[in-house]
């Protein structure tokens, strides 16, 4: 049989990291092909550039046989390839019916729209995606479960051949994949094929008929999935890489300084745990388990609906960040861009902006201060810098997660809550944190580190928290755990 | 380092222009460049020149203040109003005094509403700012009875009033006291730190803890208070509390920070940036009335000026 797509030495860098390496991946006509590897594997990478959502650095791709160029989404649309993304890209306040045709409005003649005529052209799409509801709803006011179905219709519309659905099931409920699945086989009977984005174990073996693994950006291989089984995928996700030996034996101190229990937000669910002093306690989980969420809960972001938590014995309750800060926590947010550094700004403004006070004499700066006491944090992070006065948009990746490191050396929190702190940076600024964490435990200092990468929790950490849709999945003693151990519960591979 | 000295080349590109195209006085001088002309140059830009110094700050925490002319109407109607009640017993300074003080706070209380409701109702400053200048602009028309106070005409405290008030070396002085005044705070204090900071990226403000509503509030009582300012010297030159006084004024203001390369989103610009878009409009309508060019003609020059000043800064 003739795949119906085969793509070979896709290469992608985002910002000098690689994120796919010599991938490949095919396709057969009528089958449904799971797309499985640990965060930051390149799932969502692939799919997207298959679906011209972006563009590969180099590689070939072949429809049917003949080669193909997809450099944008209208590409990928006119050979019948659609995706449905994770972040659901339709229109929120445009109608059902809209969000179906905007595509196609511009091919109309007439320069109006006849409403009659849309609800008629949508109703078959809308069926056949198992969604009943007036075309004229706006998206918005449709429960999210629905607004996948409007995505879904969509690309049903467009007479998509191939439809990449990016983890589609992550917001559904129990009733939600089951209605799902049902529409994926009744797709899959018509010939259409999908590929299924997925870190689910459970899902992937119910409604797939073959898998493929990614890790560190590379296709580690394809299995059909009736020949294969659960501990297969999980190894080949894991890799069979030894533990680093560069782990460093550490004392952990008994003495408790930070005490969490029932903690509960919008978004996290009865969490609980204890860290102590000079303890490095890792946090895994798949995204969306709730790992920054844990973060914005202890760093006063998220209200807080239920719990306690206790600093040396003392209960303490942060509303803001502010708060937390003088409480004695500190955040690393995941998105040094977003959400950790004032890109325009210097690296020496950067570098202070938490502790711009403590440098300061009736409101004015005390500029030879505050560039010394940088420039040791500098020295301590080994920074390497032309000069504390150019901004810090035109450093590496890697140095710009240090200059945002050395924010928070600078101020110096007990407890500091690392939110995936080597996330897309090169190997050797990767060991420079990992010598400041262990560093910070010398100190007695507590730890939490939020990594995707298990290896490095399994080195880095004295315990590892697993947590699983916003609730505690297991603690596990990194010295005796296993990857495997943690992606099965944080998949929940083996559960029910 | 280039994009600090662009609006200063900027500054004297227009300076060039006007020298050369200046019309010639009888005796053959340059008009332009006479010491009387070059001073009034400076007194016509000082009150515009004195709200863009604030709005530089709103517009670094990528807000704006739409405001602030009807803020300088509420200064001059208020100050209007004071100077021309009897005080009995008190003797001219406390009375000058007191009117002033009474528009400053009024003004700066203003400003403090505006950033207390933007930063903690969440609402976007365009919209507050443009509730506040049809409110405020509706209360001093209904403080002055919707007439225009003359005042200084007579020999009380409010002719001494307007007479220090509109000398230019007290008009420019203030104007260049502040100017100083406001870039010490911005490059060298950490609440200017932090103004920059919000503006760059706020989300990330957040993550470091920083009084972001605190500044905003102060931010927005710093654009009302010198706006207050503004009306004083306004009332002064004029000879009247005008509740109708500063309309589009906060159109100039704005046009004068951006032409001076502050960014309207936020955490880039400077005061010296402001000071040189400021001199450019002065500069511009200076010589465009000097060469007797019709008034509407003056305001599409300037139109073309603005997009010109910012697409070469974009481009860097």
């Amino acid at each position: 049989m003739t795949e119906l797509l085969r793509a070979e030495g896709i290469h992608k860098h985002y910002d000098g990291v690689r994120a796919l390496v010599d991938a490949r991946f095919s396709v057969l006509p009528g089958e449904v092909h799971a797309l499985v590897g640990e965060n930051g594997a390149g799932k969502s990478t692939l799919a997207q550039i298959i679906a011209g959502a972006l563009r590969a650095d180099s590689g070939e791709m072949a429809w049917n046989g003949q080669p193909v160029k997809v450099s944008s989404p209208a590409d990928a649309q006119r050979l019948g390839i659609a995706m449905i993304f994770q972040e659901l890209d339709l229109f929120p306040h445009l109608s059902v019916a809209e969000n179906l045709v905007i595509g196609n409005l511009a091919r109309e003649r007439r320069p109006w729209v006849g409403f009659r005529a849309l609800d008629d052209y949508c109703r078959p799409y809308l069926e056949a995606a198992g969604l009943k509801c007036n075309p004229r709803t706006p998206v918005h006011t449709l429960p999210i479960g629905h607004r996948q179905l409007v995505a879904l219709a969509r690309a049903l519309s467009l007479n998509a051949r191939l439809i990449l659905m990016d983890e589609p099931t992550s917001s559904l409920s129990e009733d939600g994949v089951d209605r799902l699945f049902g529409l994926v086989q009744g797709l899959k009977r018509s010939g259409v094929s999908v590929v299924f984005v997925s870190h689910r174990m459970r899902e992937i073996f119910r409604i797939s008929d073959r898998i493929t693994v990614l890790r560190d950006g590379a296709t580690i291989g394809t299995r059909v999935t009736s020949e294969t089984d659960v501990d297969e995928i999980l190894a080949m996700m894991a890799g069979r890489e030894v533990k680093d030996a560069g782990r460093q034996t550490r004392r952990v101190s008994a003495e408790v300084l930070l005490s969490v229990s029932g903690l509960t937000t919008a978004r996290i669910h009865d969490i609980s745990f204890e860290l102590r002093r000079g303890e490095v306690l890792g946090v895994a989980g798949l995204v969306g388990a709730g790992r920054s969420e844990l973060g914005a809960a202890l760093f006063g972001m998220d209200p807080w609906t239920a719990g306690e938590v206790r600093m040396k014995g003392v209960p303490i309750r942060p509303r803001t960040p502010g708060e937390a800060i003088r409480l004695g926590i500190g955040l690393l947010p995941e998105d040094r861009k977003i959400e950790g550094l004032m890109m325009g700004m210097t690296v020496l403004e950067n570098s202070t902006m938490a502790v711009a006070g403590r440098f300061s004499r009736a409101g004015f700066v005390r500029a030879g201060q505050e560039r010394e006491a940088a420039r040791q944090a500098h020295h301590g992070a080994a920074l390497k810098r032309p000069s504390e006065d150019v901004a810090v948009s035109t450093l590496s990746g890697g140095n710009q997660q240090k200059v945002l490191l050395v924010k928070w050396l600078l101020a110096d929190p007990e407890v500091l809550f690392l939110d995936d702190p080597t996330r897309g940076i090169d190997v050797g600024a990767k060991r420079d944190i990992y010598q400041i964490i262990e560093r910070l435990a010398a100190a007695g200092k507590g730890i939490l580190l939020v990594s995707s990468e298990l290896p490095e929790l399994l080195r880095c950490c004295d315990r590892i928290l697993v947590l699983r849709d916003g609730r505690n999945a297991g603690l596990l003693d990194a010295k005796t755990a296993t990857q495997e151990e943690i992606l099965s519960l944080a998949t929940a591979a083996h559960a029910r | 380092m280039m994009r600090r000295f662009q609006s200063v080349a900027g500054l004297a590109a227009v300076v060039l222009l006007a020298i050369v195209f200046s019309p010639a006085a009888a005796d053959g001088s340059n008009i332009f460049l006479g010491a009387g002309n070059l001073t009034d140059v400076l007194r016509q830009m000082s009150v515009i020149g004195i709200i863009a110094l604030a709005m530089t700050y709103v517009i670094l925490t990528s807000g704006i203040d739409l405001s602030v002319g009807s803020i300088l109407a509420l200064a001059t109607s208020v100050t209007a109003l004071v100077l021309t009640r009897p005080m009995a017993g008190w003797s001219a300074g406390p009375h000058i005094g007191i009117a002033i003080l009474a528009a400053l706070a009024a003004c700066a209380a203003v400003g403090a509403i505006n950033g207390w409701v933007i930063s903690r109702l969440a609402i976007q400053p365009f919209i507050v700012t443009l509730a506040a200048m049809i409110g405020v602009r509706g209360l001093a028309k209904w403080l002055t009875g919707n007439a225009n106070i003359d005042i200084g005409f007579g020999q009380d405290e409010a002719a001494i009033f307007a007479a220090f008030f509109k000398q230019k070396a007290v008009v420019v002085g203030t104007f260049a006291a502040l100017a100083a005044i406001f870039w010490v705070i911005l490059t060298r204090t950490v609440f200017g730190r932090y103004v920059r900071a919000i503006g760059d990226n706020e989300t990330a403000s957040r993550y470091t803890g920083l009084p972001i509503r605190r500044v905003k509030v102060w931010v927005y009582t710093l654009s009302g208070l010198l706006s207050g300012l503004a009306g004083v010297l306004y009332a002064a030159e004029n000879h009247q509390g005008n509740p109708n006084a500063g309309a589009a004024y906060e159109l100039d203001a704005i046009a004068a920070v951006v032409i001076g390369g502050t960014r309207l989103s936020g955490g880039r610009g400077s005061i010296a940036g402001t000071l040189a878009g400021t001199l450019i409009m002065g500069v511009l309508t200076n010589i465009l009335r000097l060469k007797n060019v019709d008034s509407n003609v003056e305001m599409m020059v300037k139109a073309v000026i603005i997009v010109l000043a910012v697409s070469i800064q974009k481009r860097q």
